[in-house]
């Protein structure tokens, strides 16, 4: 088996399981305020996991892409720690905020330059927007074959063997190589990295590459914020609990006067 | 005539006895060897710690075979007849090899006590040799194991002790002297032969007994008799090197020298599994397996052909991937001969598995990551941790000026589970009924890392050991009470330079009591009883002192579970199991629910907020309604107060 050059794009976002009272939002700034520690989206680690996984069965080499503004090496070296080969962080100011279209054109100016790979992974959506829109926007401007939602990914001969979620179930697709598939959560959590390697991670002398916009041949003109047009607190979800009393035949009762009242 | 012996009467050619002597004695040695070579090489060190008191109890144990006794009187007595019968018949051989090649002295006296002294020994082999037998294939006690080498051993013994004495009535029945009586069995046995076909037979008898006594010497090492070198061997290094806590430094998953002799001592007797109760509950994992895959898998690794014991079967290796079962109860350690600790055996093993990551589970994937960032394992918000105190008006120690004479140390699971939070209002409002001046460390409280040491998060422990000794001492805090008994051990056992002293609320409770700040106006007329949590009794030895707390509230009767006390069974939330999906046939909570319920107490009464949540669960799972409750002890305590 050949080896295999995989690069995963990984995003950096507010841990999607803070709870509830730790986000709260900003009407007048427009802005959503998680109070929770970074974290890279959970289908971004989905698809770490299966390069992870290809590249311990046939060998090869996986780079891992994170952008943003500022983007935080702390919690991107944990790719590092997971079996990525190489972490290149694209951190530009211009890259705050941006909207799905600009985020792919950036992405794909780096996979661009680094030049030769099999396969480009993404998770399916973020975590923060799930918009689930980059990663095909990404293979239509590399002109790649792109495969959504992938449940289970194997290669053979140069081609690449998908699972792909359906409604219905899953359906097989075959493609050929280099292209772009989106990984679903199926394909299994990203391996359990323990805080010993993290810290040998951390400690190691270890430089991480930044790219500018500049390096990778986008001009701030062709990159497009994200804007939001409207935002409002959750309503208030305060519980009202009535516990109905009696046999269950007396409970069944009175919860459908309840549920007539409602009506 | 003095009495005396005949050595190698009728023999001829003993030179062949020797060269088969010779060559039992190199198959023996060949064997230990093999042994020795494996410990070296899966043990980081080979360094063995001189213990007095080690010493003192592997003695008392391996010839008193107390442990053998303990719980199993039965099994204890049937060890000790063929224990001391075996070693006496072993030392008057030697003696007999004393007398003939270095200096004469069975002669007279001497050797009519040492004739019958050898009766005695041959008869306490076979009749323990024989109660083996039956224990094992016809009483076919549950925990014991039916394989080759199971029914191997006890038949070559009981053929070697029954070829003795008949050899021996052979011999009497020609010889006929007048001090043969004091040979009583082999007298009785004379009786039955012919002088002249018993001198026939004789030699024929003599070569055969030959052969199985040098060939058992020859397979000790081979078999499960490799018991007798392994298990004293074991109980000394278990007494000798306890590490108090798992270093993080490289290894710390690898086994040591005492756990590599402990996979070799073990006979299979099964004790554990009896008492695990992971096993009760149905599910796929047994200490006795775990350390038997163990055993095979370390001989796989370190020794060029593999397992030399014969008659053990190969497909064990799968077994142990079944650790996170374990709810590091301790039962199997109590209970165990060798002091077997399986459970710390299992933390090791988590250790590599959580090191190399694609083994770890995945809800345990999910919570460490919660508890590295949130540092508690239940996802709640940090801010959230100190809202069950909301109204109580309790110091909080983090705050500029606050001073308090005793920490109370609420954990994580007591801060954010409502069935959990009545342990910490209750114990709070009991303090302040006491007149105790006391604080908390409201958002500030860290885990303590019990979880992250239980399931082999050694890292994450480190830091967050690390994080609450540097908290404490921030604050000037020396005394702390816990709600949880994994806190207090964790603090108490695994803090090695930990800066205050760490007591479980039952303690502290005890004491007030002692001192009259505790006093019990009021009654509650009920039948309880107590389940003790893992982590407060069979691992810190405090059995007493909620007992005693319990007894002293008037009206209250306290009746006892089948298991209690170091017997106790566990909850199923221990070891990290809280936080997994694991299941076997029935629920480990529901089994001791059921337990409760069948004593008729309308109380079931415990001190760990697991134990609560676990038990409170299983009764509304299995249907059990009022009046039987599931109530932690400072709620109790309240209501008598």
């Amino acid at each position: 088996m050949t080896e295999i050059r995989i690069i995963v794009c990984a995003k950096q976002i507010p841990d999607p399981e803070a709870p509830l009272s730790d986000v709260s939002v900003d009407a007048e700034k427009m802005e959503v305020i998680v109070d929770a520690p970074q974290v890279i989206s959970p289908f971004d680690e989905n698809a770490l996991e299966v390069a992870v996984r290809l590249k311990e069965e046939a060998g090869g080499k996986i780079s891992v892409l994170s952008l943003g503004k500022k983007v935080s090496d702390t919690v991107l070296r944990k790719t590092l720690a997971a079996g990525a080969d190489e972490l290149i962080l694209l951190e530009d100011d211009n890259f705050e905020n941006l909207d799905s279209h600009s985020t792919a054109a950036a992405l794909a100016g780096a996979i661009r330059k680094i030049g030769d790979y099999d396969l480009v992974l993404t998770g399916r959506q973020a975590g923060d927007w799930d918009s689930g829109q980059v990663g095909l926007i990404l293979g239509e401007m590399l002109a790649l074959p792109c495969i959504s939602l992938a449940r289970d990914i194997s290669i053979e001969d140069g081609n690449v063997l998908v699972k792909k979620n359906i409604p219905e179930g899953y359906e097989r697709v075959k493609a050929q190589m280099p292209a772009l598939i989106t990984v679903s959560n199926e394909v299994g959590e990203l391996r359990y990295i323990s805080r010993t390697k993290m810290l040998k991670m951390m400690r190691g002398a270890r430089s991480i590459p930044s790219w500018s916009a500049e390096d990778l041949g986008v001009t701030p003109e062709a990159l497009q914020q994200m804007g939001i047009t409207a935002l409002s607190s959750p309503p208030d979800m305060g519980r009202d609990c009535e516990l109905l009393e009696g046999s269950p035949d007396e409970q069944a009762e009175k919860l459908a006067e309840v549920f007539k009242t409602l009506r | 005539m003095t009495p005396h012996r005949v050595m190698f009467w009728q023999i001829g050619n003993v030179w062949i006895f020797y060269v088969l002597a010779g060559l039992a004695t190199g198959l023996f040695l060949a064997g230990v060897v093999a042994y020795v070579s494996v410990w070296k090489k899966s043990s980081r060190s080979l360094e063995i710690p001189f213990s007095k008191e080690a010493l003192k109890r592997m003695i008392l144990d391996t010839f008193l075979g107390r442990r053998v006794l303990q719980g199993d009187v039965a099994a204890g007595l049937m060890h000790l007849l063929i224990f001391w019968g075996f070693l006496s018949l072993f030392i008057g051989t030697s003696l007999l090899a004393i007398h003939h090649y270095i200096f004469t002295f069975l002669e007279g006296t001497a050797h009519l006590i040492f004739s019958f002294g050898l009766e005695v020994g041959g008869l306490m082999l076979l009749a323990g040799v024989i109660w083996a037998l039956i224990r094992r294939y016809l009483q076919r006690v549950p925990r014991l194991e039916r394989r080759l080498e199971d029914a191997v051993v006890p038949l070559w013994l009981l053929l070697a002790a029954l070829s003795g004495f008949i050899l021996e009535g052979l011999r009497l029945a020609v010889e006929r002297s007048p001090w043969g009586g004091w040979s009583f069995v082999g007298w009785c046995l004379s009786g039955f032969f012919s002088p002249a076909g018993a001198e026939g037979l004789y030699p024929y008898l003599w070569w055969g007994h030959a052969l199985l006594c040098l060939g058992f010497i020859a397979v000790i090492p081979y078999t499960k008799l490799f018991h007798i070198l392994g298990a004293p061997a074991g109980i000394y290094l278990q007494g000798a090197s306890k590490p108090i806590v798992l270093g993080m430094e490289e290894g710390a998953g690898e086994f040591d020298l005492g756990d590599a002799i402990f996979f070799d001592g073990c006979m299979r007797c099964g004790r554990c599994v009896e008492a695990c109760p992971s096993v009760g509950a149905g599910e796929p994992f047994a200490p006795r397996d775990f350390v038997q895959a163990l055993r095979q898998a370390l001989w796989q690794e370190h020794f060029p052909l593999g397992d030399i014991r014969f008659m053990s079967p190969k497909e064990e290796s799968k077994v142990d991937e079944n650790f996170w079962y374990c709810t590091t109860c301790r039962a199997c350690l109590e209970i165990c001969p060798v002091y077997g600790a399986a459970f710390e055996v299992v933390t090791k093993k988590r250790v590599l598995a959580v090191e190399e990551g694609t083994m770890v589970p995945k809800l345990l994937n999910q919570t460490l990551e919660k508890l590295f960032k949130y540092n508690n394992p239940w996802e709640s918000s940090k801010r959230k941790r100190g809202a069950w105190a909301d109204g109580l008006e309790l110091i909080d120690l983090t705050k500029r000026g606050a001073e308090a004479d005793l920490c109370y140390f609420v954990g994580c699971t007591t801060s954010f589970d409502d069935t959990a939070q009545m342990i910490a209002r209750s114990f709070s409002k009991v303090l302040q009924t006491a007149g105790v001046n006391f604080g908390i460390l409201g958002k500030k409280e860290p885990c303590c890392g019990d979880i992250a040491r239980r399931v082999g998060e050694l890292g994450l422990f480190e830091e967050q050991r690390k994080g609450s000794e540097e908290l404490f001492d921030k604050y000037g805090i020396t005394e702390v009470a816990t709600s949880s008994p994994h806190c207090f051990h964790t603090f108490k056992n695994e803090y090695p330079e930990a800066p205050f002293r760490a007591r479980h609320y039952t303690q502290v409770l005890r004491e007030l009591m002692a001192e009259g700040k505790l006093r019990f106006k009021k009654g509650v007329e009920a039948t309880v009883t107590y389940h003790d949590p893992c982590y407060l009794g069979r691992h810190n030895r405090i059995f007493d002192e909620p007992r005693e707390i319990i007894r002293a509230i008037p009206g209250i009767n306290l009746i006892e579970m089948t298991h209690y006390q170091a017997d106790s069974l566990c909850c199923g939330g221990g070891g990290g199991r809280m936080w997994q999906d694991l299941q076997g046939e029935v629920k480990m909570s529901e089994v001791r629910i059921r337990e409760a319920e069948a004593t008729g107490a309308e109380i079931l009464i415990t001190a760990c907020p697991l134990c609560l949540i676990m038990l409170e669960d299983a009764r509304k799972a299995a249907g059990l309604k009022e009046p039987f409750r599931v109530m932690d002890l400072n709620e109790l305590v309240l209501q008598a107060l």
